[in-house]
């Protein structure tokens, strides 16, 4: 009997004519740790819910602990040891007190009382949310709150826990966290499927299953995944166009063996090690800089563009309060005062929680400052005869998941409904919709008739994001611009902001990934509603770093770290892999001449 | 209403955690006291409905909920009750004699025509605000929890007690939800320049601004229903055979409670006939 096996499934949703799935045989062992990897839409999240029952196969067999899925009455025993943690921490929550929300699922095995309070005092003990159990659960950090999914899942004593993309909407401590606990879990023999399209997150799994629009392309060792074969081909992870995860990256660019799952002070041990043939090897290297930032256009340095004019925005001792004057009203910023420069790209960065889509709306005067001034474009929001409407349009605002507020039936209807507003019509809105469509990576004449509601989710993203740039604004703001996204997808999003900055407008993004904010002019870092820094990202992420921030470090600023910790100094404070690969070039070539030297 | 935060406007469905007697009754008790209140509510004379505001404020200040919020939950309701009295002054009640108060082109008002809006006014007003207090002393768990109790003697004639439970609860849960959502896609479609919160356009313009909203806040309810469905399908959800995990003791003197209730309910009917 196999713990895990489908053999020949297909699936097709009723509502669909194509296939989310096609023929896929596989089976996993008890105690596994499989990483699911895969672009948005390629059936990731469709066999997460094939192994757990919600859906039943329209082809072939899937069978989890020996039992058929697709018999109705095999599902509770299925169910109770196969545990779903979603992507979405809030839909999932069924209970509005933290204890109840866990003991639901031994509820609904019938479980006797005395065992439940057992069951859920042990869950919420591994998760570290004993101190929450009588709070109310939606009042919870998103990181809390996949917590307590993970406490609802153990709560079911399941012999597998499957994550579908669960740590998506986190923020990097939360996720770092969430990984950490996936890893116990699997130590202390529990298994585990992780679907995701994070390759670092994929590397740390014992096994890679990776698919492509719904086939099984790879079932492999994750050496086997990220190493080229002997045959001189790219590694399948390059040639399926999922990437390296950076460290891998840069063992590549440096011509050393690459290692998975080596932190980032071995890795720097060992540059330091073989510090001499890798200078030589450099030579022959090649090196590809396909970082993004280094491939950007130049952009006039901010505030240079054109006539001199006053900041695009400024924030003076900005507060706001939400849900002000009821039980649960909340802070959200406390005392901001800052300046933006137009035609400047700004990354916003900070803890779930810490104020950035507040600040955005601040900007965007969809929210009121409840103390201190905003000025956009020297207007005060608050003031008396600010014309709304078009103060909102001239920066306009992307919120988070954009592809939520899509209400036309037809593509190019909805990208129109900024210009139609602006009182454009005829030929000059049928030209400003084909530009944006076209600058969001969705061709005019292919999407317009396109019904907005079948487009796949990276595509809603772009038509969302479309709708935005149609308005031609001097500004953009946008709420977590990439998030869900898959790696491709969202180096095309962030492309798209630089170009629409260096076209001269200024451009506000909030974020997760220290690796875009590294990409902006300035950062602005948010912490309990407070701004604690505004600075460029080389000096943020170098000099004046603090970890007290609760933000991460891009990958090639956190690598000059460790490897100065080695005695490798590496010049000119890098933020991407080819700055890192040619300062560390620098700094080895003289080393290793050095050392030559001394041989000699 | 210059700022777009809708969910500061809702009264209904925002629970606020607490230690105060109120919050401390079992819902079985909190449900009767919310029939008590809104029967008279709904149906009694003006001093009934007078009586009902005026507990239901007083109850709320004693668990600690400001009455200002609970009176700014009646805002989103406003035009409904203008709408209302368009349509009461619009048309004329057979056999009305009261005096005329005014005409205004086709709209002409009596005095048992605007007695009629403010008596529904008032009534709205007052099962408004004693609904929030109740959400706002009640928790899901508990909503749902107190359905069951209340309705346990019919369970054991074999009726779905426990799924009328969970809608009842589903419902509460997805009124906040669904603010959320909609002030989500508002700020969306304002920042592409819909006409939200800007004080301008008539009446026509404003109610036009709205009709974009109606398919993705449908949707996005609809999705989030989904998704909810099938995280409780996923922990072995099916309706059946459950355990109840939570027991909510009595507080000291809550049968005493109880009774009052009803002793309110039936007095408040006689105050309104004395006074007739």
């Amino acid at each position: 009997m196999s713990f895990i096996s489908l053999e020949g499934v297909g699936f097709t949703y009723p509502e669909s004519s194509r296939a989310a799935l096609k023929d896929i045989s596989v089976s996993i062992g008890e105690g596994e740790h499989v990483a699911i990897v895969g672009r948005n839409g390629s059936g990731k999240s469709t066999l997460l819910r094939l192994l757990d029952g919600l859906r039943t196969p329209t082809q072939g067999r899937v069978e989890v602990f020996g039992l058929c899925t697709g018999d109705g009455s095999n599902l509770p025993a299925i169910r109770s040891g196969l545990s779903l943690v979603f992507q979405a921490p809030v839909d999932q929550i069924v209970s509005s007190v933290v204890e109840e929300d866990v003991a639901f699922g031994p509820e609904n095995l019938g479980l006797p009382r005395a065992e439940i309070k057992g069951r859920v005092d042990k869950a919420l003990r591994a998760v570290g949310l004993e101190a929450e159990r009588k709070s109310p659960s939606l009042f919870l950090s998103a990181g809390q709150q996949q917590r307590l999914a993970i406490a609802g899942a153990l709560a079911m004593e399941p012999r597998c826990i499957a994550f579908d993309e669960a740590t998506a909407m986190l923020d990097p401590e939360a996720r770092k966290d969430l990984l950490g606990r996936i890893d116990e879990l699997n130590a202390q023999g529990m298994a585990i499927i992780h679907a995701t399209h994070d390759m670092s997150e994929a590397a740390r799994a014992s096994r890679i299953l990776a698919l492509e629009d719904g086939r099984l392309v790879f079932d492999g060792l994750p050496g086997d995944f990220f190493f080229p074969g002997g045959s001189g081909l790219p590694a399948p992870a390059e040639r399926l166009g999922f990437g390296l995860p950076p460290a891998l990256r840069l063992c590549r660019e440096l011509g050393i063996e690459p290692r998975l799952g080596e932190s980032l002070e071995r890795l720097a041990a060992r540059i330091a090690a073989s510090g001499a043939a890798i200078g030589d090897a450099y030579g022959a290297a090649s090196m590809s800089h396909n970082d993004g930032a280094s491939h950007e256009a130049p952009r006039p340095a901010p505030g240079e563009a054109g006539d001199p004019v006053g900041p695009a925005f400024a924030l003076e001792e900005a507060g706001h309060s939400w849900l002000r004057g009821t039980a649960n009203e909340r802070v959200a910023l406390r005392g901001v005062s800052v300046c933006l420069q137009p035609s400047s790209l700004v990354a916003v960065v900070g803890r779930t929680g810490s104020g950035k889509s507040t600040l955005l709306q601040l900007l965007d005067a969809l929210a009121f400052p409840t103390g201190g001034r905003v000025i956009a474009f020297g207007q005060d929001t608050l003031a008396k005869g600010t014309d709304l409407r078009s103060l909102r349009m001239r920066a306009p605002l992307c919120v988070q998941r954009p592809e939520a507020a899509l209400f036309e039936p037809y593509a190019a209807d909805d990208v129109a409904f900024g210009p139609r507003n602006q009182g454009l019509a005829g030929k000059a809105l049928v030209a400003r919709v084909r530009e944006a469509m076209d600058k969001a990576g969705l061709d005019y004449d292919l999407f317009r008739d396109r019904g907005s509601r079948g487009l796949s989710g990276g595509e809603k993203r772009k038509l969302a994001l479309a709708g935005v740039l149609a308005l031609d604004s001097e500004a953009l703001l946008l709420d977590e611009p990439t998030s869900a996204l898959d790696p491709e997808t969202r180096e095309a999003v962030m492309a798209l902001l630089a170009g629409h900055a260096a076209s001269g407008r200024t451009v506000v993004f909030a974020t997760h990934s220290m690796e875009e904010a590294s990409r902006a002019d300035l950062v602005l870092v948010m912490r309990g509603a407070e701004l604690v820094a505004s600075l460029p990202p080389r000096e943020l992420f170098h000099s004046a770093y603090d970890p007290a921030w609760g933000i991460a470090r891009p990958f090639a600023a956190a690598m000059a770290i460790a490897l100065a910790a080695t005695g490798i100094e590496i010049q000119g404070q890098p933020l991407t892999l080819g700055e890192l690969v040619s300062g560390l070039k620098g700094s080895l070539a003289g080393d290793g001449g050095r050392a030559k030297e001394g041989a000699g | 209403m210059k700022d777009l935060e809708f969910f500061r406007n809702i009264s209904i469905g925002q629970y606020s955690s607490g230690d105060s007697l109120l919050h401390r009754l079992t819902p079985a008790t909190k449900y009767l006291w919310l029939f008590a209140l809104s029967i008279p509510g709904a149906v009694g004379g003006i001093s009934g409905v007078a009586m009902v505001l005026l507990l239901a404020l007083c109850a709320g200040r004693g668990a600690g909920i400001r009455p200002a919020f609970l009176l700014r939950g009646v805002k989103p309701a406003l035009p409904f009750f203008v709408l209302a009295a368009f349509l009461q002054f619009l048309f004329g009640w057979p056999g009305d004699h009261s005096a005329a108060l005014f005409t205004l082109g086709p709209l002409s008002a009596t005095a048992r025509e605007a007695a009629a809006v403010g008596m529904a006014v008032a009534r709205t007003v007052a099962l408004m605000v004693l609904l929030g207090v109740f959400t706002s002393i009640t928790s899901e768990g508990e909503i749902a929890h107190g359905v069951e109790d209340l309705l346990d003697p019919l369970a054991r004639l074999g009726l779905p007690v426990h799924r009328l439970a969970l809608v009842v609860s589903a419902t509460f849960r997805f009124i906040p939800v669904i603010a959320g959502e909609l002030e989500s896609i508002v700020k969306a479609q304002a920042s592409r320049g819909a006409d939200f919160g800007t004080g301008k356009g008539g009446p026509f313009a404003r109610a036009r601004a709205y009709l974009p909203l109606i398919v993705p806040v449908t949707v996005r309810a609809l999705e989030r229903a989904e998704v909810l469905a099938e995280a409780m399908e996923a922990r072995c959800y099916t309706g059946k055979d459950r355990t109840r995990w939570v027991v909510y003791p009595k507080v000291r003197g809550e049968d005493a409670i109880r009774a009052l209730a009803l002793v309110f309910c039936a007095a408040a009917f006689a105050v309104d006939a004395l006074l007739r």
